[in-house]
């Protein structure tokens, strides 16, 4: 892993090098100015041609490909559309930062600043926006998890992170909606997942909004008192048991997941109220739409094990997956319905109530 | 105001204080809403935010679609209760050979209790003798031992989503050996109608037949509820169905942690299990008030619950508008780390009425000078299992004391030692096996008489 990230490190002090001399006669002279660049002109840009080779042995040497394959991906358009650009090359400079637009949660600086040189590009090129090229595989990953690549002419075979979509069936009575379905691993180690920022679980109206939600481990949830009565919530699902005590309306209390598993919800003052956290400790995961649609994002290529999660199924499903550089569709997984919902739900002692009497 | 009573005045308010303070220290950290705070990424067992890949998934997460009112406003749900229970003796509690008038002896049978709905081994004095109708409904298994369906429960309920009626029926089908138990019957245990006006406020009416108000027994009544097997030595005189009116208001009281609540009721025959009155119907003419304050302190260490009790009202047995019966109570729930402790203190006076008496079981001569004083205690601490299919073990004892006589007879004091276990399995299933270790104190002869039961409780 240490001999790769030098590689990569090696590379990209190479190529920012090169850039640098080049990209200070190109800021010089501006895209308003490009032909009086004509320094640049002829001067190939190298990195098109310049292999990664960044070997790959453990899950932790993919996870640093990814992330430098992105970097380099957003880099080489970067300074290739300039290029481009200056050598008056405008059909290109603006295939390319288009391209380089399309990146998912680009920084939003380079968005910033590329946006007008873009469509500059476009306009001396005749105005009209040419059919998307080739989009790259790293417009459907994350930044982390991902294996940008170039164009296939100036990169070596990569493994780009792909989707993994299908549909899920079952779920008796409540149906396939809110399934949680989630990756490991089967050839290495799982990622660990970045907690994720801005869950929120309202109380409005007695009930849990959403009335299942899926965060990855360490993810702190908002619990959001909007009805105007007091209300609680706790879980006694270990190891994620907790209480938030009496909160009033516009009040808020925050709670961080730190461990994998289901963690039902409830409320010690309102008896009806019932909902789910789940946790995953993969960054690989979808919750099913109502329809049982889901997709998740920005997978590896490699093996791994699918796991689903249903709150009318007694047992989660597991099954192996070959993730393959297309990556996966219509993949089909039925989850049972084998599990009635409660007609006792607990207060925080744990005792029984009846729900639908309100004790 | 005396010194004793401003001293008195200065315990309360002292005691409200540390209440107010404790409560106050409890608090959740509750913040006023406002944007997310970052993850906290900085406490311990929080990864290297360089290492953990962005799942990137900004899904809010999955709530039903609305369904159509049609489609979720009936519901349907239910249990089966099945037993396996011994008795010693003949089941009965009367000693071999006894000639003790009434055969009741003028109280409640001792307490061969066998099932959740208290139902005892047997009744059967076998010789005939006079009752005087305070005899519970029998499971007719003598001191055989036994299986038992004991319930079969079907509850519907219906309600439009959203909309303040709901409509509650519970029937319960309770196959018994006859003639020497009860005969099996279908019992309309409750059906009401409950409006609920105020989306802000935890106010709710009912109508029709429903549990009683009194102590905290009665929430208890449903086998997949109770803890044990068996109900208390009180439960008779307090966790019985009626028909009539009732009201139940609680406010909370955030900022101290706590709520009172109260919870009210008009009805024709007050508190009883219908073995010693008749809830279809006003007997005596006249409503039986009934009606619970309760106090709740709900911190995140622990919650507890106080509640008293008092009932005013005719005796639904018999016709006399003047023979009154009353009823106090006190009740205390409290909950730590796990462990419930709760406990109950009931004291029931019942004037002499004119006969015939008339209860469920049928009609007898007379209708008695009646009082009782009987309390319980229960210990249980639920431990949870992290299976998928064992969820929770609940060890469990209980003290059970009833001192009780009828007007001209001597008292009888009996107590019970319960101790048991229960396993709740999957969301759906408990098992639960328990001893009943009664004992006759004074004013009755010793009787074999100890029971062990046990219960299956599958809901669905």
């Amino acid at each position: 892993m240490v001999r790769a990230s030098l590689v990569v490190s090696c590379a990209l002090v190479l190529g920012a090098a090169f850039i640098n001399d080049s990209v200070s006669v190109a800021l010089a002279a501006g895209p308003g100015n490009a032909s009086a660049a004509p320094a640049t002109a002829s001067r190939p840009w190298p990195a098109e041609e310049m292999p990664l080779p960044l070997a790959v042995r453990t899950p932790q040497d993919l996870a640093v490909k990814a992330v430098a394959e992105r970097q380099y991906l957003i880099f080489n358009l970067l300074a290739g559309g300039k290029m481009a650009y200056d050598s008056g090359n405008f059909a290109a400079a603006a295939a390319k930062w288009e391209t380089l637009l399309r990146i998912p949660r680009l920084d939003p600086e380079i968005e910033r600043v590329m946006r007008p040189l873009a469509d500059d590009a476009r306009a001396r090129a005749g105005g009209s926006a040419s059919p998307p090229g080739p989009v790259p595989p790293v417009a459907e990953e994350e930044p982390a998890g991902a294996g940008a690549s170039e164009p296939a002419s100036s990169l070596p075979a990569r493994a780009p992170a792909v989707p993994v979509s299908g549909t899920i069936s079952g779920g008796g009575n409540l149906g396939p909606g809110g399934t949680v379905i989630w990756l490991k691993r089967a050839d290495g180690r799982t990622p660990r997942p970045a907690p994720a920022r801005g869950k929120v679980i309202t109380q409005r109206n007695k009930t849990f909004l959403p009335h299942v939600l899926a965060v990855p481990v360490g993810t702190t949830v908002d619990f959001r008192n909007e009805d105007d009565i007091f209300h609680n919530v706790f879980s006694l699902s270990r190891p994620n048991d907790f209480d938030t005590g009496l909160y009033r309306q516009g009040a808020s209390y925050t709670q961080t997941f730190r461990k994998a598993g289901m963690v039902q919800i409830l409320c010690n003052i309102h008896a009806s109220m019932l909902g789910y956290v789940y946790v995953v400790d993969s960054p690989y995961y979808a919750q099913a739409e109502a329809n049982g649609a889901f997709k998740i994002k920005n997978v590896p290529p490699g093996e791994y094990d699918l796991e689903t999660w249903n709150e009318a199924s007694l047992h989660p499903t597991k099954q192996r997956l070959t993730v393959g550089a297309d990556g996966v569709r219509g993949l089909v997984v039925k989850v049972s319905g084998d599990r009635a919902a409660p007609t006792t739900l607990p207060d925080k002692s744990g005792k029984p109530r009846q729900a639908h009497l309100g004790y | 105001m005396t010194g004793g009573s401003r001293r008195g005045a200065i315990l309360v308010g002292l005691g409200a204080l540390l209440v107010a303070t404790a409560a106050r220290a409890q608090e959740p950290p509750v913040v006023p809403a406002a944007p997310l705070p970052p993850p906290d990424q900085s406490s311990p067992g929080t990864p290297d935010p360089e290492d953990l890949v962005d799942a990137g998934n900004d899904s809010p997460g999955y709530t039903p679609p609305a369904p159509a009112p049609a489609e979720s406003a009936l519901h349907i749900d239910g249990y089966v209760d099945v037993g396996f229970a011994k008795a010693q003796g003949n089941g009965t509690s009367f000693p071999r050979q006894d000639s003790a008038v009434p055969a009741d002896y003028g109280v409640d049978t001792f307490a061969p209790a066998v099932n959740s709905r208290g139902d005892v081994a047997s009744t059967d004095p076998g010789d005939g003798r006079f009752l005087n109708g305070f005899l519970p409904r029998s499971a007719g298994i003598g001191g055989n031992a036994s299986f038992l369906l004991n319930t079969l429960d079907l509850d519907l309920r219906y309600q439009r989503p959203g909309a303040p009626l709901m409509i509650f029926s519970r029937v319960q089908f309770l196959p018994r050996l006859s003639p020497s138990g009860d005969a099996g019957r279908f019992l309309v245990e409750q059906a009401f109608g409950r409006l609920m006006p105020f989306d802000t406020q935890e106010l709710a009416i009912s109508v029709g037949k429903f549990d009683s108000v009194f102590g905290i027994e009665y929430l208890d009544n449903q086998a997949p509820i109770r803890t044990g097997v068996t109900p208390s030595l009180a439960a008779r005189y307090t966790t019985g169905q009626s028909i009539g009116a009732k009201i139940f208001y609680r406010l909370q009281l955030g900022a101290i942690g706590s709520a009172v609540s109260l919870n009210a009721a008009a009805t024709n025959s007050g508190n009883m299990v219908e073995s010693l009155q008749a809830p279809d119907a006003s007997v005596a003419g006249g409503p039986v008030v009934s009606a619970r304050l309760g106090y709740e302190l709900n911190l995140r260490p622990f919650q507890l619950k106080l509640g008293g009790s008092a009932l005013h009202g005719p005796r639904n047995d018999q016709r006399d508008r003047k023979a009154m019966q009353r009823m106090e109570g006190g009740d205390l729930r409290l909950y730590v780390a796990g462990v419930a402790l709760t406990g109950e203190y009931v004291r029931v006076d019942e004037d002499e009425g004119t006969g015939p008496k008339l209860t469920n079981l049928g009609t007898f001569p007379l209708a008695s000078g009646f009082h009782a004083r009987a309390l319980w205690g229960q210990l249980a601490y639920a431990l949870s299992i992290d299976s998928a299919s064992l969820q929770k073990v609940t060890p469990y004892v209980r003290y059970e004391w009833r001192h009780a006589w009828f007007d001209g007879f001597v008292p009888i004091t009996v107590d019970r030692l319960v101790g048991g276990l229960r396993l709740d399995l999957w969301d759906v299933l408990s098992i639960k096996g328990e001893v009943l270790i009664n004992r006759e104190r004074a004013g009755a002869p010793n009787v074999p008489n100890n029971v062990y039961t046990s219960s299956v409780v599958y809901q669905w």
